[in-house]
């Protein structure tokens, strides 16, 4: 992969600088501007963890889904969302089908009649048990998305860097966690999958997952001393306070990657932990059913 | 969605329709110009709605979103160009560039009644920019699976383009479904030992294997181990290519342990015993040096003119591509630095360069010119949309 990233669509067409980011997405709300003051929704990253939840509800009733293919499928739906006003979809439908595709494309297909059956249970009041429904959508999501389908992770990066940093497992475990969350921020959209995984590595080794208490959710703060120990080695070497994040330091130093985008990277990521504490599932739910009903998006 | 699904671009917009090239399981290709401000010739291929006539959406079968994704993909000169894909009216038309002929339609020519054989400098530049595309594909990751003749277009410019990327596959996709899957994968005759040997986890040196074959066929104009198809059996397993297998092992002698140590764990490696055991014929191979030899002889290659005959790098380089071992077999990229192009005359861009020969054009009839409306041959389908594709019998015009 490392060698057909840099050919890819992902990184021709689907990487973004951040200014170019908020720039598609006010032309978008611009455009838009009616149906956006009437149905007021979440801050983005919280709906994001909202659809990753739906998307995760739907992969479980699939019998429990690849990882990999609800990440693909939550990069389908972000770029979806980068050109498609969201108020003017029915969300549930758009991550089903979304799905749908996403497990074509990653080698573990699911019957179009089960997605349907099993997206119809979870969410009876938004999409109906219709195959036809959920194919146009496919549509309409392939054609937005130019057909560019292929989505290079970071998991497969991660792999590759497990023996160069020498990690250990619950290290991988907690970089892999690291990665899975990515896909609620704008990362995914901006940094290629290696620089996701240097990262994820890096903050694993730092937060140490024995020290970082319970499994699961990991905290703004612990984070953000991560990135303290990441600065301070950059500008004093020698001197950082663990051998091996002054090791992978170095070797960062060495190679050709961009220690600016790791700290971005961060920072996004602490941003994330911060902001999830407000997350509500209620509200997500209960705004997105506003619109789908008033709409009538669900027929 | 509100409103419903429209597509923002229109075939028949950008399109004109002039005849139908061929058909298979997936749909149909036909041959188009441009209209509007889009310039040249195109073959479009249009995957046909899983069932005919259907006014709802089914659902888009796995091998053509790999297709349709895959051609946005790549790109390269000796891979056939993806112009664009459009999804419109509950179909999925993929735009290609257009080539005028293709290599099955090539050999044919050179089958025909005043048989003779094809200049060694084209097969060395068809060779050639067909291991360049390939490279390409591998470098991406990327196992096309189905290299015969009739997937390798070529253009009037003699450019060789690798097309049909129906069963390519990328390589680190999870391998247990590489099997379950599709069931069987490349046509019989260019099929790798290790496929037929029942190999879950083969590699992109199953390409290479194809590659060899396909090299064979353009020396002696017949396929070199043309075997028999064994159908499918009542529990819808794969059955052992009995007779592909001995095709091989007439030329290439029984491959064994010391020369392809994994051989041994194939799954159907005690077939091959038993292969032998009842046909004293295969422990007398004929010797895939012979059998170059007999060809060179046979097809008139000039014996003592450097350049107009392939030569025993010929042989050499062919010997690498046919290795039992997928281990051991040439990749493409030591395919391309091999002295059979290296020494000696280079490789021409231009596979027609010096030729006299004219080639026909491909053959397009004007029976079914209406992309749209036109009814299309019923096929079977079981299980997953297209994922059961057997075989995939591509029925092709026959030439002249």
């Amino acid at each position: 992969m490392a060698a057909s990233y840099w050919e890819s669509s992902q990184r021709q067409f689907w990487t973004f600088s951040k200014p170019k980011l908020i720039a598609m997405r006010s032309k978008l709300e611009e455009s838009e501007r009616s149906v956006v003051q009437q149905f007021p929704l979440p801050e983005r990253r919280l709906l994001n963890i909202y659809f990753m939840q739906q998307i995760q509800r739907l992969g479980k009733k699939l019998g429990n889904l690849r990882q990999q293919a609800m990440a693909t499928a939550q990069v389908y739906v972000r770029r979806y969302y980068l050109t498609v006003e969201l108020r003017r979809t029915n969300p549930y439908l758009v991550l089903s089908a979304a799905l749908y595709i996403a497990c074509k494309m990653e080698e573990c297909p699911q019957h179009i009649r089960i997605i349907v059956v099993e997206a119809h249970n979870l969410w009876p009041d938004a999409v109906m048990a219709d195959i036809s429904k959920l194919g146009e959508c496919e549509f309409a999501i392939i054609a937005e998305l130019s057909s560019q389908l292929i989505v290079h992770h970071p998991y497969r990066s991660l792999g590759e860097l497990q023996p160069t940093f020498g990690l250990e497992t619950e290290e991988t475990t907690l970089a892999w966690s690291i990665i899975n969350d990515h896909y609620l921020t704008d990362l995914p959209l901006m940094y290629p999958p290696f620089i996701i995984a240097i990262t994820a590595a890096f903050l694993a080794v730092v937060l140490r997952p024995s020290q970082s208490g319970t499994q699961g959710q990991i905290q703004a703060a612990g984070l953000a001393k991560a990135l303290d120990s990441v600065t301070n080695a950059q500008s004093s070497p020698g001197s950082g306070p663990n051998p091996r994040v002054q090791k992978m330091v170095n070797w960062l130093a060495e190679s050709s990657v961009d220690m600016e985008q790791i700290v971005d990277c961060t920072q996004e990521l602490i941003s994330l932990y911060e902001v999830w504490e407000q997350y509500n599932e209620k509200t997500c739910k209960d705004q997105i059913s506003r619109f789908v009903k008033s709409r009538s998006l669900e027929k | 969605m509100a409103g419903g699904y429209t597509s923002k671009k229109r075939v028949y917009d950008r399109y004109r329709i002039i005849g139908f090239i061929s058909s298979g399981t997936y749909g149909r290709v036909y041959k188009a110009v441009g209209r509007n401000g889009q310039v040249g010739e195109f073959a479009i291929k249009k995957f046909k709605p899983d069932k005919e006539g259907e006014v709802q959406y089914t659902g888009i079968s796995q091998s053509a979103i790999r297709e349709m994704a895959l051609c946005s993909e790549l790109s390269h000169p000796n891979i056939v160009h993806t112009v664009e894909i459009i999804l419109e009216d509950k179909c999925i038309f993929i735009v290609f560039e257009y080539a005028e002929h293709d290599l099955l339609q090539i050999i044919h020519h050179h089958t025909q009644s005043n048989r003779f054989a094809i200049p060694a400098p084209s097969i060395k530049s068809i060779l050639y920019q067909l291991l360049q595309g390939l490279l390409y594909l591998h470098r991406n990751w990327v196992m096309h699976r189905d290299l015969k003749p009739a997937n390798i277009m070529v253009t009037s410019a003699g450019e060789v383009k690798i097309g049909d990327l129906g069963l390519a596959r990328l390589v680190y996709k999870p391998i247990s479904s590489l099997f379950s899957g599709d069931k069987v994968v490349v046509t019989i005759w260019y099929r790798a030992p290790e496929l037929l040997l029942g190999s879950k986890h083969y590699t992109p040196a199953v390409d290479l294997w194809a590659v060899g074959c396909i090299f064979a066929e353009l020396l002696s104009l017949r396929p070199i181990f043309k075997g028999e198809e064994a159908k499918m059996d009542s529990k819808k397993l794969p059955p052992f290519q009995r007779n592909q297998m001995q095709k091989i092992i007439e030329i290439m002698g029984i491959p064994n342990k010391e020369k392809w140590p994994l051989l041994s764990s194939m799954p159907e490696y005690a077939q091959l015993g038993a292969l032998a055991a009842n046909n004293p014929r295969l422990n007398k191979p004929f010797g895939l040096a012979n059998w170059y030899n007999q060809t060179i002889a046979n097809n008139k290659y000039p014996p003592n003119q450097p350049g107009a005959a392939p030569g025993s790098e010929g042989l050499n380089l062919l010997q690498g591509l046919l290795e039992y071992d997928p281990e051991k077999r040439l990749n493409a990229e030591q395919a391309l630095k091999h002295p059979y192009f290296t020494q000696g005359d280079k490789p021409t861009e231009n596979c027609f360069e010096g030729v006299q020969t004219e080639y026909p054009h491909r053959r397009v009839s004007n029976e079914d010119n209406d992309i749209r409306t036109s009814s299309l041959p019923g096929t079977k389908r079981s299980g997953l949309p297209d994922d059961s594709l057997i075989g995939r019998p591509a029925k092709r015009l026959k030439e002249g």
